[in-house]
């Protein structure tokens, strides 16, 4: 199995976070468990950036917000140039940078079928 | 608490420097020594230094600038400190100035901020810029301010009607308010209808991140600002009369921009304005000239509304009825702002409060705003999760 991209559950009262973080906001919990973050979505909103940060060997990149059903909303890359806010969207893992002797996945969206 | 206030400005002219960083950071903080009319050498009169910079580290290879500044002016034993928070640095610096006076600590606090960020290519500073990013969330993804700030502008579009001509009349007037302002980066007025409506618009002002285009983002420059903080009790120690802090509000929002319940609210640009207007006894009507933080134009629109100086939805509106500009309701950014002034991340906050400073005193030449009484300047770190506003007043 490839790499998986995860919520992060308030073990004390539910609440789901992506990224992690060491204290719930709500009840002020410590724990929390991982639940996959995976499916389909909403994109909120997108862009194409042409002016890319080094490291990066392509003219420009697309990038969106995207809500996931349980309320969660991460950034991701964009695997399509077919965009518009509101459409839906499959999240898939991949690599989102090539680092020097490591390489970052993260989530890259698709177009749902 | 005791009362605070600004006894002398200083600014070098913003763009590209060949000068060492501490050496740049010290032509700005001479010129505020000098504008308080404090004497240098044995007998200076500094208590605490505050050196507000992002890039030192990184982009030029040297910590602990507070200390070879203060060598450099032959300051001591004064203490120091240097202040990162990112391109918020500057207006941190300023509050914790604020703090040492206030809290008896210090009479005469000098606050410098500066950055030379044109030592690395374009690339390298965009990737430098995106390290104040949340690193696994967003900074791994190639994420940066200017996606960010993209993708901020396509929702309040879509919310509020705002278009790419609105963003461009905002840049128009941030430059020809720059070409009146001496140390302004960019000294050149772009015409409106070629970088909106013409044919080759798509070429003379292309996409950095859509519906972003270049016009509507800052430059990259080298700078600095300085400022000389007293104690009003104090005020006769000085050659001008200070200009009273009269109040400073500081807030945070989460790191991760998706996170926002309202991804079009700023609300730490909300609280922290609303912390400053409670200190300082006013309300957004009373304020007559602001500096807000407008790294891109959308940011403009967004910082008016959250600061109160416009319903929300209805900046690009001011904007286009010509509210905004000198002689305008409310003069914004009239010291060309970020995007014209240019950004050099640690000085901003520094330089917006100078640029008040001059407001209130009556000392902007080309660009003064009649009476000018109160100002208000925001600085705004990350994307919005780490905003400092400042107001300034006149005293009678």
């Amino acid at each position: 199995m490839g790499p998986m991209m995860y919520a992060y559950k308030c073990t004390a009262c539910g609440k789901l976070y992506h990224p992690s973080r060491a204290v719930c906001r709500e009840c002020g919990g410590r724990e929390f468990e991982e639940i996959p973050l995976e499916g389909e979505g909403t994109l909120l909103t997108y862009t194409r950036v042409y002016a890319l940060p080094e490291g990066y060997m392509k003219p420009w990149i697309a990038f969106g917000i995207v809500e996931f059903p349980n309320g969660l909303r991460v950034s991701g890359q964009m695997a399509t140039d077919d965009l518009a806010t509101g459409m839906k969207v499959r999240a898939t893992v991949g690599l989102v940078k090539e680092g020097v002797g490591k390489d970052y996945y993260g989530f890259i969206f698709e177009k749902a079928s | 608490m005791r009362k605070v206030g600004v006894a002398g400005v200083g600014h070098t002219k913003f763009g590209r420097s060949d000068l060492p960083l501490v050496d740049l950071l010290s032509l700005a903080a001479l010129e505020a020594l000098d504008d308080a009319g404090i004497k240098t050498g044995k007998a200076h009169e500094v208590d605490q230094v505050f050196v507000a910079t992002m890039g030192a580290g990184m982009l030029n290879r040297q910590s602990s600038v507070a200390s070879a500044l203060v060598d450099t002016l032959n300051l001591q034993p004064a203490m120091a400190e240097t202040v990162e928070n990112g391109p918020a640095s500057g207006a941190s610096a300023v509050k914790l100035g604020y703090m040492a006076i206030a809290s008896g600590m210090c009479d005469v606090v000098l606050v410098v901020g500066g950055e030379i960020m044109r030592v690395v290519t374009g690339w390298e500073a965009t990737d430098f810029v995106a390290t104040m990013l949340h690193p696994e969330a967003e900074y791994n993804y190639g994420l940066t301010l200017p996606a960010f700030a993209g993708m901020f502008t396509r929702l309040y579009m879509d919310k509020y009607g705002v278009t790419e001509k609105d963003l461009a009349i905002i840049a128009v007037k941030n430059h020809e308010n720059a070409v009146r302002n001496p140390v302004a980066h960019i000294q050149l007025v772009p015409n409106l209808h070629a970088i909106t409506e013409d044919e080759d618009a798509n070429v003379i002002n292309p996409y950095v991140a859509d519906p972003l285009r270049v016009y509507d983002v800052c430059p990259v420059s080298d700078g600095a600002a300085a400022l000389v903080l007293c104690a009003m009790d104090q005020a006769d120690r000085f050659s001008k009369k200070p200009v009273r802090i009269a109040g400073i509000g500081q807030a945070t929002d989460t790191h991760v921009v998706a996170e926002r319940k309202e991804p079009t609210d700023l609300l730490a640009v909300r609280l922290a304005a609303r912390r400053a207007y409670e200190m300082a006894g006013l309300k957004p009507e009373d304020i007559n000239v602001a500096e807000l933080h407008d790294a891109f134009t959308i940011l403009e629109v967004a910082i008016s509304e959250e600061s109160g100086l416009f319903p929300r939805g209805e900046g690009h509106l001011a904007a286009r009825r010509g509210d905004t500009r000198v002689g305008g309701r409310i003069p914004i950014n009239t010291s060309g702002g970020l995007k014209a002034k240019g950004h050099p991340l640690g000085a901003t906050g520094v330089s917006q409060i100078v640029e008040i400073v001059r407001q209130v005193r009556g000392e902007a030449t080309g660009r003064q705003v009649e009476g000018a009484k109160y100002g208000l300047a925001v600085n705004f770190g990350g994307f919005g999760n780490n905003v400092v506003a400042t107001i300034l007043a006149r005293e009678e």
